[in-house]
């Protein structure tokens, strides 16, 4: 006998890294350190990555034989993606994968995670940077970053001064893990034949990165103006038309080169060839530098800023570096003026720099942390997710989906007409109430029959859910108790067995509108949405009294009597216009609106604008209790 | 890995009268300044456990000394009144094996039911392999399931319990009604199963079957642990069905 579908041991993890941008549409530290993750890792666990897209290339594309889906994207708004499909894809990804790396900041990724979707899965905050361009988008952000944070497993952090710094991080201080980034020196190697590290006339400047504003680059010019050192920035960047009108203005041309985008090996050679890095950045944006890492595994002296980040850390004033206040252009061309007249520091500073890289910030001894973070995280959140709920929402919505199918086909089974049984006998009730209603009605009794029909099939919907709920869970105790299936399920399977036998009922009315008024179709369209509401409050009705019923045992009777109050002081029989003047009770009747907004329109082909609002109102205080009610539905298994 | 720990767990299972149970009566008590009688149970007490992968735990004890609650507090459904449990992997509760039964459905259309109740899509292969584990005519798959004897409803019902492995397997009560026959078959595949799983707790009143099938023994009386005792490999039951296993 085989048991085919259990687990197989031999799969690895799978990660999903949850970013805005990778290559190939973009260069940049953080996806250097998502590629590195991903390559070094790879023996432990398998690499997916989910990212935004404005190009038209591929939706599937494979980077680095790693699988990268890129979702589209209409291009940045305050460097976010404007990507309207990308939490819905992320939730539909969560599922496939073990654990989710969500690389911050990236508050498109935080919609899904603070709203609690994705809790069946362990997550891993890898955090790049704070929001520090936009401080008003941070504020608005931020209680979607804390909630991400407060239901993530571990945060990652390239150095522990972020830890202390960033306010919203001291908070998980507990959780938060410092992984320095890592680096292969040996890329950076001098070829054997020609070693020539420092070069006594040097006067060559490098700066690398973004041309972005946090980057400083508008620091480093203005720094060159006036002095004779050379300035190469290599990198691409929205603020390239700025930098260059800077350069004209300073008259930089003949020193200072804007080189563009250039290859990972290009880049090493160009390292090698510089005689000072400067990293010129102005904001704690930047929160390590991972650039002046590779201008240390080099060899190259380097000038970084005072920033509160690992900035001045990684490579340190006076032994690796030279710091400078940041936005600082005098001080800044002072220490490149230091450097170049004295080629002896540079020799110095090179090598320790060098030292610090191969020894502080092996790439080794990032993977071993990362992947120490990452196992933790997989058993930690496998352990999680088995006390918290071992169902979720769409297994949920699948079993009561099942279990009513299979109500409507036991119908079925024990009668050839099954639910039509019903059907036949609203069929005869519309009958009998239009010629009655008929008699003191002005208007042609005909004409009404089908939306008469339309009312009670819902209002019967609507009446048949609430009662079928306030039972359901008393029948459905032993798979509540012994199969550990969560209470709402059977709320929710009350909801969906109703609607298909509604669909049955709902071939009277369709019916007798193919017979009396065929051809009227407008406002079809415009009821909707209210109808769409309709639903929802039906659902949401049944949730709050099922469990309320369920607890409290005479509240059936109660909400029976109420139900038949309620249809008689509705207007769902009788139309408003039968009446002279619409009634105080009436107006103020929550059902009255609820069947309005999706009536209204049928009959009169526009919104009835104040029943819509009536009954959002009505909706969002049924909503809110109905979260609480699926919070405290758990102690239901004591009260059947 | 499975892993399960208990540290001094308790459940009070509270008690509902009639006048609990009734909100006119809550409302009237508050107006009359009744005091409230809703009274608590305290059904597990102070249960400190551990099992790690590779434990089979049998429970005993008499009626109404826990064993049941237990399982279902494993399982989920009831909350930790008091104390700590920690759960790692897939929890399987096979407690009541005919709940979701529909007995007018015919067999076939019960497996694809229970399948779809735990989880799991219905292929045909799928339904093909439960029925040929039951071992019962190839026909009476068409057929209403409340015309089978309970011995073979509990055939069919136990071939679907089982298809899946689990981390965590919680047993009530297993084996009861199944015909001699069968019954080494079901124990051979309980047995693999519980090979499978990294944890298994079995709750019966049958002391014989525990100590063939577990590695240790822990008793309940009235909620509270009483004693937790390892079962020698070496007094073997003569069937010795753990090591065939």
């Amino acid at each position: 006998m085989s048991m085919t579908p259990a687990n197989d041991a031999a799969r690895r993890p799978s990660v999903l890294h949850i970013f805005k941008v990778y290559y190939p549409d973009l260069f940049g530290g953080t996806l250097s350190v998502i590629r590195d993750i991903c390559a070094g890792v790879k023996d432990m666990f398998a690499a997916a990555v989910l990212v935004c897209s404005k190009s038209a290339g591929d939706r599937q594309i494979v980077v680095n034989a790693v699988p990268v889906e890129r979702v589209p994207s209409f291009g940045d708004v305050l460097s976010l993606p404007m990507a309207p499909t990308y939490p819905w894809r992320l939730w539909r990804r969560i599922a496939e994968h073990d654990l989710l790396a969500l690389h911050a900041p990236f508050p498109l990724a935080d919609l899904v995670f603070a709203f609690g979707l994705g809790r069946s899965r362990p997550l891993v905050v890898h955090w790049h940077a704070d929001i520090v361009t936009h401080a008003w988008l941070r504020r608005l952000v931020e209680p979607l970053m804390r909630r991400t944070l407060a239901r993530a497993e571990a945060i990652i952090v390239s150095d522990p001064v972020l830890i202390s710094s960033t306010p919203l991080l001291r908070e998980f201080a507990a959780k938060c893990h410092a992984v320095p980034f890592g680096i292969d020196v040996s890329k950076y190697d001098w070829p054997p034949n020609r070693r020539a590290p420092v070069n006594a006339r040097g006067r060559l400047v490098l700066a690398c990165g973004r041309l972005v504003p946090y980057k400083g680059f508008e620091v480093l010019l203005r720094a060159a103006q006036g002095q004779d050192f050379e300035v190469w920035i290599v990198g691409e960047g929205r603020e390239r038309p700025h930098l260059e009108q800077l350069i004209r203005e300073l008259r930089l041309d003949d020193r200072v080169r804007l080189l563009g985008g250039v290859s990972d090996s290009e880049l090493a050679k160009l390292m090698r060839v510089a005689d000072v890095f400067v990293m010129p950045s102005v904001t704690n944006a930047e929160t390590f530098g991972l650039v002046q890492l590779e201008a240390m595994a080099a060899g190259r002296p380097v000038i970084n800023t005072a920033l509160d980040t690992a900035v001045p850390r990684v490579a340190r004033d006076g032994l690796e570096a030279i710091t400078v206040p940041p936005r600082d252009p005098e001080k800044l061309a002072e220490a490149i003026n230091t450097l170049i007249a004295d080629p002896e520091r540079r020799r110095r500073m090179g090598e320790a720099a060098r030292h610090r890289a191969a020894t502080h910030y092996s790439k080794a001894t990032f993977r071993a942390g990362i992947e120490r973070v990452y196992r933790h995280a997989v058993a930690a959140g496998a352990a999680r997710t088995a006390r918290a709920q071992t169902v979720g929402l769409v297994a949920a919505i699948k079993i009561a989906a099942a279990l009513a199918w299979s109500d409507m086909r036991h119908r079925y089974v024990r009668s050839l007409l099954g639910p039509f049984w019903m059907s036949i006998q609203m069929a005869i009730m519309v009958g009998v109430l239009g010629s009655v209603i008929g008699h003191f009605s002005n208007q042609g009794t005909l004409s009404h029959l089908p939306m008469l029909a339309l009312s009670l099939t819902a209002w019967t919907f609507l009446n048949s859910v609430v009662l079928d709920a306030t039972t359901a869970l008393q029948g459905s105790a032993s798979l509540i108790k012994d199969r550990a299936l969560p209470p709402a399920i059977f709320l929710l399977q009350c909801t969906f067995r109703q609607a298909l036998f509604a669909l049955h009922n709902a071939c009277v009315p369709l019916i007798l509108w193919l017979l009396l008024t065929p051809g009227k179709v407008d406002g079809i369209v415009e009821a909707l949405p209210g109808f769409a509401l309709f639903m929802a409050c039906a659902l949401a009705l049944s949730l709050v009294l099922g469990a309320l019923a369920t607890r409290f045992r005479d509240l059936k009777p109660i909400i029976e009597s109420s139900l038949t109050l309620a249809f008689l002081a509705s207007p769902i029989v009788w139309s408003p216009e039968m009446l002279n003047r619409s009634s105080t009770i009436m107006r103020l009747n929550p059902v009255t609106h609820l069947f309005a907004v999706w009536r209204e329109p049928l009959s009169t082909g526009h919104l009835a604008l104040g029943s819509l609002v009536y009954v959002l109102g009505c909706f969002a205080v049924l909503a809110l209790a109905s979260l609480l009610t699926v919070a405290h539905l758990r102690k239901a298994a004591f009260w059947i | 890995m499975a892993k399960l720990s208990l540290s001094n767990v308790s459940l009070d299972y509270p008690l509902y009268g009639a006048y609990d149970l009734s909100i006119k009566r809550r409302l009237l008590g508050r107006v009359l300044r009744e005091a409230s009688t809703m009274r608590t149970l305290r059904a597990l007490d102070n249960i400190t456990l551990e099992a790690t992968a590779g434990a089979r735990i049998g429970l005993f004890g008499p009626n109404g000394s826990g064993k049941s609650t237990l399982l279902r507090l494993l399982a989920g459904v009831y909350p930790v009144s008091s104390g700590r449990l920690e759960i790692s992997g897939s929890v399987m509760p096979l407690l009541g094996l005919n709940s979701g039964v529909n007995p007018d459905f015919t067999a076939s259309d019960n497996i694809s039911l229970l399948l779809r109740i735990g989880g799991r899509r219905p292929t045909q292969a799928l339904i093909d392999e439960i029925w040929a584990f039951t071992e019962l005519e190839d026909r009476m798959r068409q057929l209403p399931l409340r015309m089978f004897s309970s011995g073979m409803q509990m055939r069919v019902l136990f071939a679907v319990a089982t298809v899946f492995p689990a981390d965590i397997l919680l047993l009530d009560e297993w084996l009861s009604v199944v015909d001699e026959n069968f019954s080494v078959k079901a124990e051979q595949r309980l047995l693999k199963l519980v090979s499978m799983a990294s944890i298994v707790i079995i709750a019966s009143h049958d002391q014989g079957l525990l100590r063939r099938t577990c590695t240790s023994i822990v008793r309940l009386e009235q909620g509270r642990l009483t004693s937790i005792l390892p079962v020698d490999p070496n007094s073997a039951h003569p069937l010795g069905l753990r090591e065939s296993a």
